[in-house]
């Protein structure tokens, strides 16, 4: 690449939530209070299941749903009671919210109109933005006339045009065909740097959010279930709920109880030693599970699943069903005897109780704050 | 295609069901138009036995007289001014009813009721609405009198005449309106809403472009209307005066055909304003229809 084209460029805001909340009635709380930061020029991604409140939390900071309670910070300036106009954020929304009435250009330039800026001013600022995007050929269409990744630049396009400090997604990729996506994403990733402004992005596939985001925020009913970069989420999930979110196929959680020296299964199998003692949840990645080494798990392929690249097996153990990765190319038949390890130093354990992880359990490397500090 | 082949197999089945329907609407609709133009050729006596084929000649009559052009200019006025008036306050009431729309469902359903009244009933309560010594206007007239009198001032009767068109007009606008402001998705005006655009902005940026087929709709249906169906009011509030100040072109024909025994007279100016209606919504949808050409 030659040249790079800096002059879209925005002054990132930090963005700090205190407290804020969310709630309709007095019986139903979207979001109970949430304290997080992000910082300036930071590319989050707000993940979580429908209806976990991620789209809400988005629409308090751009300034189209007000907060029950809590303040809103960006930049240094208490936005919570501001019109979105005066938030300096810019927003791209799921089903992109093109002006059909409108041209591409006049899309593009609408914010800069209703700001006062010059004709000729704007149509500058179109064109670079167009070109930044692909979308020069583009200009005097309307947007039924294009596909939808050109309405998606469109919108993005849009959004960056005024240069905002602070740039929010509402699942902007979600109506795009599988490789689309993929493309979208890796345009996205090159834009974040060139632009620089502080970015949120909400959404419910891992995937996006593993390859996008410095860190991601991972939402449950409202809350907050982790807060890091994808490798320490990947590696560390700080619950059951973000081990089973992240990763595919998710993370195997098994039932165990601990006798004050070994983890058993409900059918008295010994799957690792600990020394505590009590009920807890054990979590294996299926690409972990070590197969036919020798190990003394035993169990027998239920279901294979051939992707390709790999396969995934399907099995059950104490009643319970677990799934194992393997390269492909592995003679293994359904019905087939196996014998599985789960190497120590791979498993993690959570609290059966709360689903919380209990970190350091199998006393390796891997602690949190080590991987945080990967990060920092 | 083929489905609905087979669903019908006889061909005389569609004719005969739509049979009645065309009955009437050729008896009822066709005959007279044809008629009236035939008639305009014609000096026809007005109680039957004969008529004389004359030409232009009463095209040249009615075009010459002055009573007829005073009516069209009339006619143009209220058009204008009642068919505006009766798209806009629906509008405004749409606009406003889109924003909070807790009872918008029965709402929509109680404003369609008043559709259902006839003309002349509408008529008959706004004369007594305007009444200048009962009606609303009674106590401004006792602070100064003479201010409102309908039955001697043109002004005053024209604007009752205005009133009651807009009025009858509201619900049926008020309707396709409103579903039309509905069928905006929200997002829209949270876009807006992110590139600055304040609530006024919005109306005039977004919503008012977004519903131009329905603005377009109801102002051609109103165009039309208002030359045609405001015979009923017409003749229930005013009679067509004072002083001939509210005889509209359709009010005429009535007079100088019923009244007067004009039928030759009536069947030219009815042509003329036949003609005039099909130009009208011709050149609607000529510089109006061909502008609206987005997709949601």
């Amino acid at each position: 690449m030659t040249a790079i084209d800096l002059s879209i460029r925005a002054a990132a805001a930090e963005i700090e939530l205190i407290g804020v909340t969310k709630s309709y009635d007095a019986k139903n709380t979207i979001i109970p209070p949430i304290d997080v930061t992000l910082r300036p020029g930071e590319f989050t991604v707000v993940l979580g299941p429908s209806g976990c409140g991620k789209s809400t939390l988005l629409q308090m900071i751009a300034g189209l749903e007000r907060v029950s309670g809590g303040r809103i910070v960006i930049g240094g300036r208490e936005v919570q009671d501001l019109e979105p106009k005066h938030r300096g954020c810019a927003m791209v929304f799921q089903n992109y919210a093109l002006y059909p009435h409108m041209t591409v250009a006049e899309n593009m330039a609408y914010s800069l109109k209703v700001a006062g800026v010059s004709k000729a001013a704007r149509a500058e600022r179109v064109a670079k933005v167009a070109k930044m995007l692909g979308l020069a050929d583009f200009l005097e269409r309307k947007p039924s006339q294009l596909s939808g990744g050109q309405r998606q630049r469109v919108a993005i396009g849009r959004a960056i045009i005024r240069e905002p400090g602070v740039l929010l997604f509402d699942e902007p990729l979600s109506n795009l065909d599988a490789q689309l996506r993929h493309d979208m994403r890796v345009e996205l990733a090159e834009l974040h740097r060139r632009i620089g402004a502080t970015s949120i992005f909400v959404t419910h596939d891992q995937v996006e959010a593993m390859t996008l985001a410095d860190r991601i925020l991972i939402l449950n009913k409202g809350r907050i279930e982790q807060f890091d970069t994808p490798k320490v989420i990947y590696h560390n999930p700080a619950s059951v709920f973000v081990a089973k979110f992240i990763g595919s196929p998710p993370m195997n959680i098994l039932d165990v109880t601990g006798d004050g020296s070994v983890l058993r299964l409900a059918d008295g199998q010994v799957v690792a030693s600990y020394a505590g003692k009590g009920n807890f949840q054990l979590g294996i990645r299926p690409e972990d599970i070590a197969v036919n080494d020798g190990g003394s798990i035993k169990t027998e392929i239920r279901y294979r699943e051939d992707l390709g690249s790999h396969e995934i097996l399907e099995t059950k153990i104490a009643d319970q069903n677990l799934r194992i990765a393997m390269p492909f190319g592995v003679e293994i038949d359904t019905g087939q005897a196996l014998s599985l390890s789960f190497p120590q130093a791979r498993l993690h354990l959570f609290e059966r109780e709360t689903g919380r992880a209990i970190s350091g359990a199998f006393g390796d490397a891997k602690s949190q704050s080590a991987a945080a500090k990967e990060y920092q | 295609m083929s489905s609905e082949s087979s669903l019908f197999s006889h061909r005389w089945l569609p004719a005969l069901l739509l049979a009645p329907l065309m009955l009437l609407i050729v008896l009822f609709f066709y005959v007279p138009v044809f008629q009236a133009f035939y008639w305009s050729f014609f000096l026809e006596q007005p109680f039957g036995g004969g008529s004389e084929f004359v030409g232009l000649q009463n095209f040249q009559r009615v075009l010459s007289d002055p009573e007829f052009w005073g009516a069209t200019g009339r006619t143009v006025i209220f058009m204008l001014t009642a068919s505006s008036l009766a798209v806009v306050v629906p509008l405004m009431l749409a606009v406003a009813a889109d924003r909070k729309i807790g009872m918008s469902y029965p709402a929509r359903n109680i404003l369609v009721w008043p559709k259902g009244i006839a003309g002349a009933s509408i008529g008959v309560v706004f004369a007594f609405i305007f009444n200048p010594f009962v009606g609303l206007m009674a106590p401004l007239n006792v602070l100064f009198p003479g201010l409102w009198n309908p039955g001697i001032d043109g002004t005053d009767a024209f604007v009752t005449l205005v009133a009651a068109h807009v009025w009858s007009g509201i619900p049926f606008n008020f309707v396709i309106l409103l579903a039309g402001l509905r069928s905006i998705p929200p997002t829209m005006y949270q876009a807006a809403a992110m590139d600055g655009a304040g609530p006024w902005r919005r109306i005039f940026d977004v919503q008012l472009p977004l519903i131009m087929p329905q603005l377009f709709l109801t102002f051609v249906l109103e165009f039309t209307e208002s030359i045609t169906s405001v015979f009923a009011l017409i003749d229930t509030i005013t009679g067509g005066g004072p002083g001939g100040s509210t005889t509209l072109l359709v009010y005429k024909i009535y007079v100088d055909g019923f009244r007067g025994f004009d039928l030759s007279g009536a069947s030219t100016q009815t042509a003329i304003l036949m003609v005039f209606v099909l130009l009208l919504a011709a050149c609607q949808f000529f510089f109006l229809g061909r502008r609206i050409n987005y997709e949601r």
